[in-house]
């Protein structure tokens, strides 16, 4: 097999046909970028179908000629594309109909004609080496007319790059720039017609659809910027176009399906393996967040027995839904990590394992207050809320739900919250009337440091209580009254 | 001259009248809130500006000239809900997009155009987000992209519709901020907005508009409650019935 690959590679007709493609690749690899960004793919299809009639004609009018094809081709493609927009704008016709009445009609007609010629006497037209493609009759003409359109294609690009960029992304600011976002439109199309009649000999016209939008659409899942993705899909398309003749070599068949298969194998794996938006990351993310919330309702419960002493396995598998095996494997990951201490039979939470139990009930319980307590749910329909919460919250949005409920000390159903903050060892409230005392320079917390500065309260600043109410309390710095509503003031720390 | 000068300018879309005889004098270096219930023809009235849309009736000058003539000295902040926001476009790309107008086609864009793109995000607070792609970013930062690619224009008019729909409040203050500063400096800005509570604070000037011009002024004479119920009319008195 590889000495029938090396002989066929090292004859002129598979280096031309290895060239061909390669520039087939790299062409449609680019210039699918912006069909599939501007939801053309449809487009490209029927672009690519409609070109038939266009070597027909040309046949018909000045007979064999690699050139007359080529022109034909690129003439019926720019008919389609300026047909289709003109029944989108004049008919009143679905656009994704009117393409599809357009290019299956052009696609008929092509195939009648060139079924039609090719009985002829001494022609050597084949239809389905237009449908497939052919390595054979890739003649150096060839190669120079799709060599000569690939470099404009791609100057092309370079050139009215930011006029593609952005046309494509935003329409209407290209439009209030001064930019003809119609005549970008015709451009692309016409780099498009190109693009797909070179295509025709290599992978034919019924699948080259596959190597305009599938390279583009494997680059899409690699990289976050335009440039890099234009790049990207070109070698893709030049990796699949290679290997997929070689395939098609080596197996006797026609290089446009195994070209195909070659582009869509590269898409799956980067559609898996991506390493930002692949499907294996985003499951692994989704495990890992899984073992996680898993491994904290394991220490939530540790934490509630006593000492964090936990003797036996069915104390988790009575409260939590998990199998015996689950519950010991979820131990033996919090021992890893050290957090607990697993041995024979026994668990016990080390320190670090209970402050990070403690944190959970903190979340929960506070999460619980909240619900009642600003919400308005009562105690029945808060548990499963506060279940799903309390693996979400971070510990800055916590202390601000704690500092909005006034550092509560019980959740609504009577259970102790563990305390961040410790309340103050004396507070305003504390002081008697009529006496002096000075602001803490250090609060229990950053929020109500915060509160202070909004009142103009600051650190070890004099003051003397006037009077406490039931909703403010009144306090006199120097020849100011200031009113602190009591919930705060009872929070806030002084020194005598 | 006037930045904008409009007199008769009509709108109709499929035979329905959307905006009516239209006459407007945008003064230089004033920032216009334009303000209107829901279909009141703000936004058609900056597509007329821009020439996004054929106008039925109306004469329309910008800086004096057919605004074909000076689309690089008005830039355009449309609502950003027709964006493709998975699109490999990074937010340095997008800023670097004001910068076109300014380039030849066969001009590259150099260091200096990256320099003015550098600037107006620093301004608003994005330039650290300068390589991230324009899906990852929060509703406030995305307005502020949109707005340093208009301020990297360095056009004179800034036409912006919505700007403040959907962004947090350091965001509003942040542009608020910046267009104060713009018009300073002897810009003119044009901005659509919804909340009748902030116009006073936000612009000095205010067209009151419900597919005809209610009124167009400087806020503290214009912006009073009878011009208001009559933008807003029979709508704001239906709401009142129905909920209290």
């Amino acid at each position: 097999m590889m000495d029938l690959l090396i002989d066929a590679l090292s004859s002129g007709w598979a280096i031309r046909a290895m060239i061909a493609s390669s520039l087939v690749g790299i062409m449609c690899g680019v210039i699918g970028c912006f069909i599939v960004l501007r939801n053309m793919s449809l487009i490209g299809d029927a672009l690519a179908h409609a070109i038939l009639p266009g070597i027909f004609v040309a046949f018909i009018l000045v007979g064999y000629s690699t050139i007359g094809f080529f022109l034909g081709s690129v003439v019926a493609g720019l008919f389609t594309a300026f047909g289709i927009t003109w029944i989108q704008h004049n008919v009143k016709t679905k656009n994704d109909a009117a393409i599809g009445i357009v290019f299956t009609t052009m696609f008929a007609i092509g195939v009648m004609g060139i079924s039609y010629i090719s009985q002829g006497e001494g022609v050597h037209l084949d239809l389905s080496d237009f449908l497939f493609g052919t390595t054979l009759s890739i003649s150096p003409e060839d190669i120079y007319i799709t060599g000569t359109v690939c470099i404009f294609v791609l100057a092309s690009v370079v050139v009215f790059y930011r006029y593609l960029f952005i046309t494509t992304f935003q329409e209407t600011i290209a439009q209030t720039m001064g930019i003809s976002v119609k005549m970008i439109h015709y451009f692309l199309m016409l780099l498009l017609s190109f693009a797909v009649v070179s295509a025709l000999r290599s992978v034919g016209v019924i699948l080259v659809v596959a190597m305009l939008i599938t390279p583009a659409s494997t680059a899409l899942l690699l990289s976050n910027k335009l440039k890099n993705v234009l790049i990207i899909s070109a070698i893709i398309g030049l990796i699949s176009a290679n290997l997929g003749l070689i395939i098609s070599i080596i197996f006797n068949t026609t290089p446009g399906p195994a070209m195909t298969v070659v582009v869509t194998g590269l898409y799956l794996i980067a559609a898996v393996f991506s390493p930002k938006k692949g499907l294996a990351v985003r499951y692994i993310r989704k495990q890992r967040q899984r073992l996680k919330i898993e491994q904290e309702d394991i220490l939530k419960q540790a934490v509630k027995a006593d000492d964090g002493i936990v003797l036996d396995v069915s104390y988790f598998t009575d409260k939590l839904d998990f199998s015996k095996g689950q519950v010991k494997t979820l131990l033996q990951q919090l021992s890893k990590e050290g957090l607990g201490q697993w041995k024979n039979g026994r668990f016990k939470l080390t320190d670090k394992g209970l402050s990070a139990g403690e944190v959970l009930v903190r979340a929960h319980r506070l999460w619980e207050t909240y619900l009642v307590d600003k919400v308005g749910l009562n105690e029945e329909q808060i548990h499963d809320e506060a279940e799903k919460m309390e693996h979400h919250m971070s510990s800055e949005f916590l202390d601000e739900v704690d500092h909005l409920l006034g550092y509560p000390e019980k959740d609504p159903h009577g259970s102790p919250i563990p305390q961040k903050f410790t309340r103050p060892k004396l507070s305003i409230i504390d002081l008697h009337p009529k006496s002096k005392a000075k602001i803490a320079s250090k609060q229990i917390s950053d929020a109500i440091e915060s509160e202070l500065w909004e009142l103009g309260l600051l650190p070890n600043q004099d003051f003397i209580l006037n009077e406490i109410g039931r909703d403010y309390v009144e306090i006199q710095c120097d020849s100011e009254k200031k009113e602190i509503r009591t919930s705060l003031a009872r929070l806030i720390s002084v020194e005598k | 001259m006037n930045p904008i000068s409009i007199k008769g300018l009509s709108v109709s879309y499929e035979r329905k009248r959307v905006l009516s005889n239209i006459f407007l004098e945008i003064k230089k270096g004033a920032i216009y809130g334009v303000v209107g219930p829901n279909g009141a023809g703000k936004s058609t009235l900056f597509k007329s500006i821009l020439q996004l849309i054929d106008i039925s009736a109306g004469v329309i000058m910008v800086l004096g000239e057919d605004i074909e003539e000076v689309r690089k000295r008005i830039a355009y902040v449309p609502q950003k809900d027709d964006v493709d926001w998975n699109f490999p476009a990074l937010v340095n790309d997008i800023v670097l997009m004001g910068r076109y107008p300014h380039k030849k086609v066969f001009q590259w864009l150099n260091k200096e155009d990256q320099h003015i793109a550098d600037e107006a995000m620093s301004e608003l607070d994005i330039l650290d987000l300068k390589n991230r792609q324009i899906g990852e970013l929060s509703g406030g930062q995305q307005q502020r992209v949109f707005l340093a690619r208009a301020m990297a224009q360095e056009a004179e008019i800034f036409l912006l519709d919505e700007p403040f729909v959907g962004v947090d409040m350091t965001t509003e203050e942040k542009i608020i901020k910046t267009l104060k500063r713009l018009a300073g400096t002897g810009k003119t800005m044009l901005v659509v907005h919804h909340d009748l509570s902030t116009v006073e604070e936000y612009f000095d000037h205010v067209i009151l508009i419900n597919q005809r011009l209610i009124a167009e002024g400087p806020t503290a004479q214009m912006f009073t409650q009878e011009n208001i119920s009559k933008t807003y009319g029979a709508k704001l008195n239906l709401l009142n019935k129905t909920t209290w």
